[in-house]
């Protein structure tokens, strides 16, 4: 039996968990720091870490206690690397170090996205998983469309050429006036809303396995919106000469119809790699597939068995990082004992397609 | 008054790809330590001509929206100088900048590229390349160049001629 504790502070949650071989969560604890943000209108690098420096303590106690184990009963430490926020990702990596280096614990960095992809081990009842598969991960800050055939073997078969997908529903959402996270709020808002209201525009219908959200913004934001007069653009107060929202637009509708544009966008391109790779199930992970009618849309139109998992894994969590952790060391590396690695740095821009499957050492990928 | 002005270049353009490839020319052509101001709307096509520059200057990396990060770092792989690219918009005041520590982005010798920087004008730096895109219909957008020191002036000449020959 492997017991790993993980850490994640990639951004703006701060989390830990205690994860049984990869697949069994003993506990799973997250900080949020939504209400911090909201403010904002989104995560604001500084003062998340320093709210990951305040709740890291405390939110690694708490994982070990509702674990009910002690730290020297943990076989390994796994902490996020990278991508993300480098003040964020770096509270996280020297907390784990001065654990790992006081309890004389292995210590191991693990790709943010690649936690993602784990999140799907950790759904019970876990099915065994047949490769390969296609994995559409979407958040605020990702949209990635990756090819798995094995642990460890990915390919990335594409992703955004300029807004993530959950940067989409918060650009979006701030159009429309509604609250911090927009992907929330506009699915709340599109329950009452008509998605055919709107024709805003979809994917190019190209070959490509990259996604673009910008024009479709763009296209809400002319839609809903009056342009400042020429008088007030040359004024010189910054919130005249911006765009407004108008007062006929039916909120609803254009969160529906915008909605109902991105989730083909994301389910077009998906369910067509998957035909063409012969994926055996799309998988998805990622903040945004919590989105229901992503989720509907996504087994309508593929054919295919579609996985996600459960809300709580959907969102930034450390149960991820451990469980990738997990099969990283055991399946990929192939190894008996993990090799610490103390001296590992932050990574912030790092791409699945960067990981590779035989070092698991400190250079930079 | 020329219509000609050496410190200005008024310029439409007719599609977000040409937006894209005016960028990758002024990307060929920023040093070290060149800042460049982009001021617009959103949807005005900022964030497709920071691409452009990016690409144009040599990422690795396919340059994203910075909004959720507010800053991306790329860097080059033949120099190694970085390619700094923010997204000031949720930036409330200029004492903001601190916390994305500006400060250390401005005095390194990186190329630096800011997407809405009059939420930090009192903080920017003197000397700089300012563009201002205005969304004129559907597709076009007007991008008016503006240079205020020899630096940024020789900068539009060099554009001007890679673009149009004169």
């Amino acid at each position: 039996m492997t017991i790993i504790l993980g850490i994640e502070t990639s951004c703006d949650e701060t989390a830990a968990a205690v994860v049984i071989d990869g697949k069994t969560i003993a506990s799973n604890v997250v900080a949020s720091q939504i209400d911090l943000h909201a403010q904002y209108g989104g995560v604001f690098p500084e003062l998340a870490s320093r709210a990951h420096v305040e709740s890291i303590s405390p939110v690694i106690e708490q994982a070990l206690r509702d674990a009910g184990i002690q730290l020297d009963q943990v076989d390994a430490i796994a902490v996020t690397r990278g991508p993300g926020l480098v003040g964020s990702l770096l509270v996280g990596i020297n907390y784990a170090k001065g654990l790992a280096l006081a309890s004389d614990k292995p210590l191991l960095g693990v790709n943010h996205l690649e936690g993602h992809i784990y999140s799907l081990w950790l759904t019970q009842p876990f099915q065994e998983v047949v490769f390969p598969v296609v994995i559409l991960i979407v958040s605020g800050g990702h949209t990635e469309l990756i090819l798995m055939r094995g642990h460890g073997q990915y390919q990335r078969l594409g992703g955004t050429l300029d807004d993530a997908a959950g940067e989409a529903f918060d650009k979006v959402g701030r159009l429309l006036e509604l609250p911090f996270p927009g992907g929330p709020h506009i699915q709340q808002a599109a329950v009452n809303g008509n998605p055919t209201a709107y024709n805003f525009p979809r994917a190019k219908r190209d070959n490509s396995y990259d996604f673009s959200f910008s024009g479709l913004k763009t296209a809400v934001m002319r839609e809903v919106t009056v342009q400042p007069s020429a008088a007030a653009r040359k004024g010189h107060l910054t919130s005249e000469k911006r765009a407004q929202l108008r007062t006929d637009v039916s909120v609803n509708d254009v969160a529906a119809s915008f909605q109902e544009a991105l989730v083909e966008i994301l389910v077009e391109k998906t369910a067509r790699a998957a035909k063409e790779f012969g994926a055996t199930e799309i998988f998805m992970a990622g903040g945004v597939s919590a989105n229901q009618r992503l989720r509907q849309r996504m087994k309508k139109d593929s054919e295919l068995p579609v996985r996600y998992p459960p809300l709580s894994l959907c969102t930034d969590n450390a149960a991820m990082i451990a469980a990738a952790a997990y099969f990283r060391y055991q399946h990929i590396l192939k190894q008996d004992s993990p090799h610490s690695q103390l001296n590992m740095d932050v990574v912030t821009m790092w791409g699945l397609d960067k990981l590779s499957h035989h070092i698991a050492d400190t250079s930079q990928p | 008054m020329p219509i000609l002005k050496p410190d200005e270049l008024d310029i439409i353009s007719i599609s977000a790809e040409q937006t894209r490839r005016m960028g990758i020319r002024l990307g060929k052509l920023l040093s070290p330590g060149d800042v460049v101001c982009l001021s617009g709307d959103m949807g005005a096509g900022k964030t497709v001509f920071a691409a452009g520059i990016g690409q144009g200057w040599g990422t690795t990396h396919q340059v994203t929206s910075p909004t959720f990060n507010l800053v991306h770092a790329h860097r080059r792989q033949a120099d190694h100088v970085i390619f700094y690219h923010l997204d000031c918009y949720r930036l409330e005041r200029p004492s903001d900048a601190d916390s994305i520590g500006l400060d250390d982005i401005l005095d390194g010798d990186g190329v630096v590229v800011f997407e809405w920087p009059e939420r930090i004008q009192p903080v920017l730096p003197k000397h700089r390349l300012w563009i201002t895109f205005r969304v004129l219909d559907e597709t076009r957008r007007n991008l008016i160049f503006q240079g205020n020191s020899p630096r940024y002036v020789d900068l539009i000449t060099q554009f001007r001629e890679s673009t149009y020959g004169v």
